[in-house]
């Protein structure tokens, strides 16, 4: 009986059964038929395919939506919820894919938010010394008197896992939690996931990383197009399957770095270079120092490091939202112009680590989102004019490249599943990439399809003769894709080695700072791409 | 089986419908009120159509009434779609009053060359007006809705300082006032002005502005998502710059309109809530230039009805009570055209959807 949590009695009542859950959206069939149980003491993974129906599930079950046909039976008893109040009274109580915390209150006012147990009078003192016992009871630490706004990503999942825990939920959902994790974070999570399920609470996750599924889950459940296609074992599935399963054929890898026997060379000429330039924060800290980087036409450039590393500001300075503080930024050999408009009118598109808050207004329609980039020009303006029937053509041209379906243009674009939105970001900054294209954790929130798409897009944007840099903290991924690899490490290039030669260990070893055996870091203002 | 459902839209003509609804729940609501408070509704409800609506001289006074409203109205509109909230309409309706007199006052000439001189002057004063809380909203982060609001006090207390002191009327003593100003906008209707058609062609203008240039698609983006706008380099200081300018520009041509075309006079209090309900204007609009005019309409409608309650000893707050509710009410049926029936049955062909992606 030593770590096999998921061995429930055949008789024991699941925490939560689904029985023929159906949701509709105007012209889109979100889930059909769900059957789905939980059982008490197990985790439960959630798979799907982007669009594939699994927040909206979720969302139906912490009664954020009402499903249109079907029954939630809870600890087997029916239950109908008419706010997700209702579901955290029942114990069900779940952390979404996009936060909702309100970033100015401190930790502790958020914890104690709309909470039926939050005492009548209330001080600074009092929230915080609650907010401090509840973290120790549950082993999640927060700062209780900081400002959310100032917290990481996974500090504030943190809090949002505190804030469910305190709630005395007995079924916690998370929605896609690892996504804006860096690898340590997402350790921690599972630790304290997995002394969640040791008290005989359960879990349900929803993830597109198979290898983090097969290691955390009791079970897995695959949602296509909607239905349930099968729930299995974990220990009876392996990555391939649960990929077969989920898109209902093989993923075929290609060898992304061979070359179309048409594609353009790698260009002679750097399309963007850096010379010793650096960034400094708003506090007036170098952020990013002495970098000297040569990005050719024809290469994809991987930068990897520790989350924090500068690659924020790396990212800045070769898509124009930052001015060097030091150094300088070319683009064809010419000092680059001011500003992230005339980065993007040089050709230069960018993919920017947070879609729904930096790359997109979420309350506006499809058309105007996919304007963005081309409102300057003709067809769509260019003569100081909008034109929003040319800028609907052009929405329905990148919808289509992007193999997204979509009910209609005007509907708002946070309606969208967040792997759709991702893709058509991403194939509207791939229009505009002629020269480059600058793509920060390109595959978050991607099923592994849809990573596989991305992947290609940007092998065919290199035969195409553009230089592309991805930003991943996935050094396998990186490995697979690139030319060459650039490391940083506390705002600084470490070194810049070819990818073919490269192994993770040495990765590893930079991304701590140590610099490698070799005199690899001579390489670091090598100007030669690496190709063999 | 059919359940009805939220869709992220609202069509046109359901929230038509339903703001039509709400007006006459309105109505309703309000006729109950004055039959508990012993009156006779469907006496007053005619009174009050015969005399604002039913009559030339009712028309001519919601066509008067309409003017300011549409142009403070669209004040507050555009700096509601890049996000901000212009609660200073009143103040710079009084500055380009102010403005507008000075002209009015010690610049001699035909009207046809003073007038337009007069306009100038007031969309500039609205401009100097907007431009502190301007500034320190694009530079300091300030809260226009604050800095706006205080203004108000200050222009108000400086028109009456002006009609009461330097400016006052010498020649026949009116009190509160400045002597009367012979430049006028020429009337086209009894006495309805120029001015009438030339805020309807602003709406206008505006909407085209806002919908149809980039300089109102940066706006629009700009307001919808601050992080977008950065990301695109889209220069949005200075786009809150130009419509802050721009919204202070339309309040004080109101200001302007009720000097030249109505009043004739610079007076103490002549804003008369103009810029307050310019912002239920912009409310009832949801952000619409265009749907300024019916709901400037509106406005006016209950102001005039206002009044010709007043004649019969109603308080004059009832105004107030029914603004408010029409507010909510309109409100509620916003939200109401949202939903439509669906039936339960799953849209056909649209199964296979993603399978295939
Ligand atoms: N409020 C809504 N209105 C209309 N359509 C919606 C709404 N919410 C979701 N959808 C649609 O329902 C489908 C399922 O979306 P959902 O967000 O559940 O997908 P998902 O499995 O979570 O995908 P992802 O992995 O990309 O997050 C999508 O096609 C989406 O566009
Ligand atoms: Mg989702």
């Amino acid at each position: 009986m030593d770590s096999a949590p998921h061995q429930t009695a055949a008789g024991e009542i699941p925490v939560l059964r689904l029985a023929g859950i159906s949701k509709y959206f105007p012209g889109v069939i979100a889930n059909e038929a769900v059957d789905l149980d939980v059982r008490p003491g197990e985790i439960l993974a959630l798979l799907g395919e982007n669009g594939a129906g699994k927040s909206t599930l979720m969302n139906v079950v912490t009664g954020i939506y009402r499903p249109d046909a079907g029954e939630i039976i809870v600890d087997g008893y029916g239950v109908s919820f008419a706010t997700p109040h209702d579901a955290i009274r029942s114990g069900i109580g779940m952390v979404h894919q996009h936060f909702k915390l309100v970033p100015a209150f401190t930790v502790a006012e958020n914890i104690h938010l709309g909470w039926d147990e939050t005492p009548r009078r209330i001080t600074r003192d009092i929230l915080e010394t609650r907010t401090k016992a509840l973290s120790e009871q549950f082993g999640i630490p927060v700062r209780p008197s900081a400002t959310v706004a100032d917290l990481s990503a996974g500090e504030q999942q943190k809090v949002e896992i505190l804030r469910v825990l305190s709630r005395k939920a007995r079924l916690l959902i998370l929605d896609e939690p690892t996504a804006v994790l860096t690898p340590d974070e997402a350790r921690d999570l599972f630790r304290a996931l997995r002394a969640f399920r040791e008290k005989g609470n359960a879990v349900i996750i929803i993830s597109h990383k198979l290898d983090e599924v097969m290691d955390i889950s009791d079970r897995v459940s695959v949602l296509r197009g909607g239905r349930n296609a099968g729930t299995f074992e974990t220990r009876d599935c392996s990555p391939p399957m649960l990929a077969a399963t989920m898109v209902g054929r093989e993923i075929v890898r290609r060898d992304l770095r061979a070359r179309r026997p048409d594609a353009k060379p790698v260009s002679e000429n750097p399309v963007i270079s850096l010379v010793n330039a650096g960034v400094r924060d708003s506090r007036g800290v170098m952020s990013l120092r002495d970098v000297t980087l040569a990005l050719h036409g024809g290469e994809i450039l991987g930068v990897a490091g520790v989350a924090g590393s500068g690659q924020k500001e790396l990212t800045g300075l070769l898509t124009g939202l930052c001015t060097p503080a030091q150094g300088e930024v070319l683009i064809d050999g010419q000092k680059a112009p001011a500003g992230a408009a005339a980065f993007a009118e040089a050709g230069i598109g960018h993919i920017p680590q947070d879609r729904l808050h930096s790359a997109l207004a979420p309350s506006l329609g499809i058309a105007d989102n996919m304007a963005l980039r081309e409102y300057r020009q003709a067809p769509v303006g260019g003569d100081g004019m909008y034109r929003s029937d040319e800028a609907a053509d052009l929405a329905k041209e990148i919808v289509e490249v992007a193999d997204v379906k979509i009910p209609d243009l005007a509907t708002p674009i946070r309606n969208l599943s967040g792997g759709n939105q991702q893709r058509l970001v991403a194939r509207r900054e791939i229009r505009i990439a002629q020269k480059a294209l600058v793509a920060a954790y390109p595959g978050r929130g991607l099923d592994i399809g849809a990573v596989a798409t991305m992947h290609r897009y940007f092998s065919e944007l290199r035969d195409a003769g553009a230089g592309v840099v991805v930003i991943s903290e996935d050094l396998e991924e990186l490995l697979n894709l690139s030319d060459r690899i650039a490391v940083l490490c506390a705002g600084r290039l470490m070194a810049v080695l070819p990818a073919q030669s490269a192994d993770i260990d040495t990765i590893g070893m930079l991304m701590g700072g140590r610099t490698a055996p070799d005199d690899a870091t001579d390489h670091a203002a090598d100007h030669q791409a690496g190709e063999g | 089986m059919a359940h009805w459902q939220r869709f992220p839209t609202a069509p046109a003509h359901l929230v038509f419908l339903w703001r039509m609804a709400a007006v006459l729940t309105t109505a309703v609501i309000t006729a109950i009120a004055l039959a508990i408070s012993g009156r006779n509704p469907f006496e007053l409800a005619e009174l009050v159509g015969r005399s604002a609506i039913g009559s030339r001289f009712g028309l001519e006074d919601l066509a008067l009434f309409m003017t300011p409203l549409i142009l403070t109205g669209s004040a507050v509109t555009i700096t509601r779609r890049i996000g901000l909230w212009n609660i200073g309409a009143e103040g710079q309706f009084y500055l380009g009053a102010a403005g507008a007199a000075a002209v009015g006052l010690y610049v001699p000439g035909p009207s046809l060359l003073v007038v337009p001189l007069m306009a100038i002057a007031a969309m500039l004063c609205g401009m100097a007006w907007i431009l502190i809380p301007t500034l320190a909203r694009a530079y300091a982060a300030v809260s226009e809705i604050i800095t706006t609001l205080l203004l108000n006090f200050v222009a108000a207390l400086l028109v009456y300082w002006l009609v009461t002191g330097p400016w006052r009327d010498r020649v026949t003593g009116a009190l509160v006032s400045t002597q009367h100003i012979h430049a006028a906008i020429p009337e086209m209707w009894g006495v309805v002005h120029y001015g009438f058609p030339a805020a309807l062609l602003v709406a206008c203008g505006v909407s085209v502005l806002l919908g149809r240039t980039s300089w109102g698609y940066e706006v629009r983006i700009s307001g919808a998502n601050p992080g977008a706008a950065e990301y695109a380099g889209m220069p949005m200081r200075r786009r809150i710059i130009s419509v802050m300018l721009l919204s202070g520009a339309l309040a004080a041509l109101a200001g302007m309109f009720e000097v030249a075309g109505t009043v004739h006079r610079l007076q103490g209090g002549m804003a008369n809530n103009f810029g307050y309900l310019g912002i239920v204007v912009a409310v009832l609009a949801r952000g619409s230039c265009l749907a300024v005019i019916p709901a400037a309409l509106l406005m006016a409608f209950i102001l005039d009805a206002g009044i010709v309650m007043q004649t019969q000893q109603l308080a004059a707050t009832t105004v107030l009570a029914i603004t408010g509710l029409v507010l909510m009410l309109i409100a509620a049926g916003d939200e109401l055209a949202h939903y439509r029936p669906v039936r339960t049955t799953p849209p056909a062909g649209t199964i296979e959807r993603n399978v295939s992606a």
